[in-house]
């Protein structure tokens, strides 16, 4: 093998390489959760039982249900997938003890409603996060 | 005329625009009010036993025999409404159908309650509710909130977790990072009572509940007391405890009760169940079993003794969708009353076995 091919081999590899840790990096963007300027922190085994219906302190918010952001909040904050999420907010509805969190389209809407309401925990990308809100938690 | 027409069509564009926008108010507004959402469960038994009937649960009439298939054991459809009143006030109405004690699909309310959210730990509930008898009971029709097709039947035996007329009080209490949801609930019920059939008394019950939730680990105490006149005279006691932990990736589940009545005895029925998820499967084992502790002034012995080992797997096969497939073995350690069948021929003998595969689709929407 010429060195010239095999420097166009290495580059090539390179390229491939520095492609796909650019996807990974597109995929696994940085979540955090954000809370109103006004309200205090959040742990992240709060973060949980919010979102888990376990406890009615604050007022969780929800992106698009299957979305990307959704489903790697839902994996990272409680270990569970979009289906145990559901079965388990069935359990809540069900019983008449509560209703699961509103969905909003997109970050931007998140972050509208948790910069309006003092209660309320919304969860967005890191890239989204501006002046009207907090971050409480990074999600990694 | 072409600038006539284009004109009206604006017009009426316009028109339909603004009608489409109100109506969307329109939806918005009652949105705000009222949510409606359902559930369902589509199921078929096969038993193989020809001595009497494999039943869905303790009040059901009639089940699968031997040799054939059937989809009343398991199946049922409910309807729910909840309206948000104001912050503070909100409802929920629930019916549901399913194979009744009359052998009917008869759409029964199961839910009905006003709640008033005091704080936001502290509500008042008036009104129709699901007793917390055992774990699940009071979704126990719910297929899709279940990690089984169906409860096992055995934790159900002395108590079917019927609903209450009543009021209860809710209060979540924090210490640390243990959370108690404490209940206590007073109402008017009807108490399914052993003996050869579904037989049911008016009666008060209270109930005392303490669920202790630490991250994934939860601990339930539940005490349900019951007093009604007619006979036999009902003085029934159930305790249960149970415990469940369950990280997500895996769980274990372990639910008992402990009845006391003067009339029927003492009986003492349990579980225990663990699973795995993998990916959109999740299969899972259970053991479950209902043993008499004495015998009451009834003379019964052995009231309901039986014991089940069955294994199965769920599969989330797509959004608010999932299958399961179980299979399991009966043993009739008693044939006073048996707890998971029902008709039960003059040739039926303790110890006979009888092997079970079910089969359910469950919905949410």
């Amino acid at each position: 093998m010429s060195p010239v091919i095999r420097h166009i081999r290495s580059s090539a590899l390179s390229a491939v390489i520095l492609a796909l840790f650019t996807v990974c990096d597109v995929r696994a963007e940085e979540i955090v959760v954000i809370v109103n300027l006004a309200a205090a922190t959040i742990s992240k085994q709060q973060i949980a039982d919010l979102y888990l219906g376990r406890s009615d302190a604050r007022t969780p918010i929800d992106q698009a249900v299957g979305s990307e952001i959704y489903v790697e909040f839902y994996k990272k904050v409680t270990g569970r997938d979009s289906a145990q999420v559901k079965s388990i907010w069935s359990r809540i509805l069900f019983t008449g003890s509560g209703v699961p969190p509103k969905q909003l389209r997109d970050s931007a809407a998140v972050k509208k409603a948790v910069a309006a309401n003092p209660k309320a925990v919304g969860y967005i990308e890191k890239s989204a996060v501006d002046a009207s809100i907090k971050v409480a938690v990074s999600i990694d | 005329m072409g600038f006539k027409v284009t004109r009206a069509i604006a017009a009426s564009m316009l028109a339909l625009g603004t009608a489409t926008a109100h109506a969307e108010a329109a939806i918005d507004t009652i949105d705000k009010y009222v949510t409606f959402s359902g559930f369902g469960t589509l199921g078929v038994v096969h038993s193989d036993y020809r001595q009497a009937d494999f039943v869905g649960n303790v009040i059901q009439p009639r089940g699968v025999g031997s040799s054939s298939w059937s989809a009343t054991p398991d199946s049922d459809l409910g309807g729910q409404a909840n309206f948000t009143l104001t912050d503070a006030l909100s409802g929920v109405v629930q019916v549901l159908s399913r194979q009744d004690a009359n052998g009917q699909f008869k759409p029964t309310l199961e839910w009905a309650n006003l709640q008033y959210q005091i704080n936001s730990d502290l509500k008042v509930r008036l009104g129709r509710m699901v007793l917390p008898t055992y774990e699940h009971s009071d979704t126990q029709n719910v297929g899709y909130t279940l990690p089984w097709v169906r409860i096992p039947i055995e934790i159900a035996y002395t108590d079917a977790g019927l609903h209450s007329d009543g009021v209860d009080v809710l209060y979540r209490v924090k210490t640390g990072s243990v959370t108690q949801n404490l209940q206590v609930q007073l109402g008017r019920t009807a108490v399914d009572l052993p003996g050869a059939e579904f037989t049911s008394t008016p009666a008060t019950v209270v109930v005392f509940s303490d669920t202790l939730q630490y991250g994934d680990t939860s601990l339930r105490l539940v005490y349900q007391k019951y007093d009604g006149s007619g006979f036999p005279k009902v003085r029934l006691q159930v305790s249960g405890v149970g415990l469940t932990y369950d990280p997500g990736a895996w769980f274990v589940m372990g639910d008992s009760n402990y009845s006391q009545d003067k009339y029927f005895g003492d009986l003492l029925a349990w579980y225990v169940s663990g699973g795995v998820r993998l990916g959109r499967f999740a299969p899972y084992a259970i053991y479950s079993t209902t043993r008499a502790q004495s015998v009451g002034t009834s003379g019964l012995k052995s009231l309901g003794n039986d014991h089940t080992v069955a294994a199965g797997v769920r599969w989330d096969f797509a959004k608010n969708l999932d299958t399961k497939l179980q299979l399991q073995r009966v043993v009739l350690d008693s044939l006073n009353d048996t707890a998971s069948f029902a008709d039960v021929g003059p040739s039926a003998r303790v110890g006979d076995k009888t092997n079970v595969l079910s089969w359910t689709l469950d919905f949410v929407f």
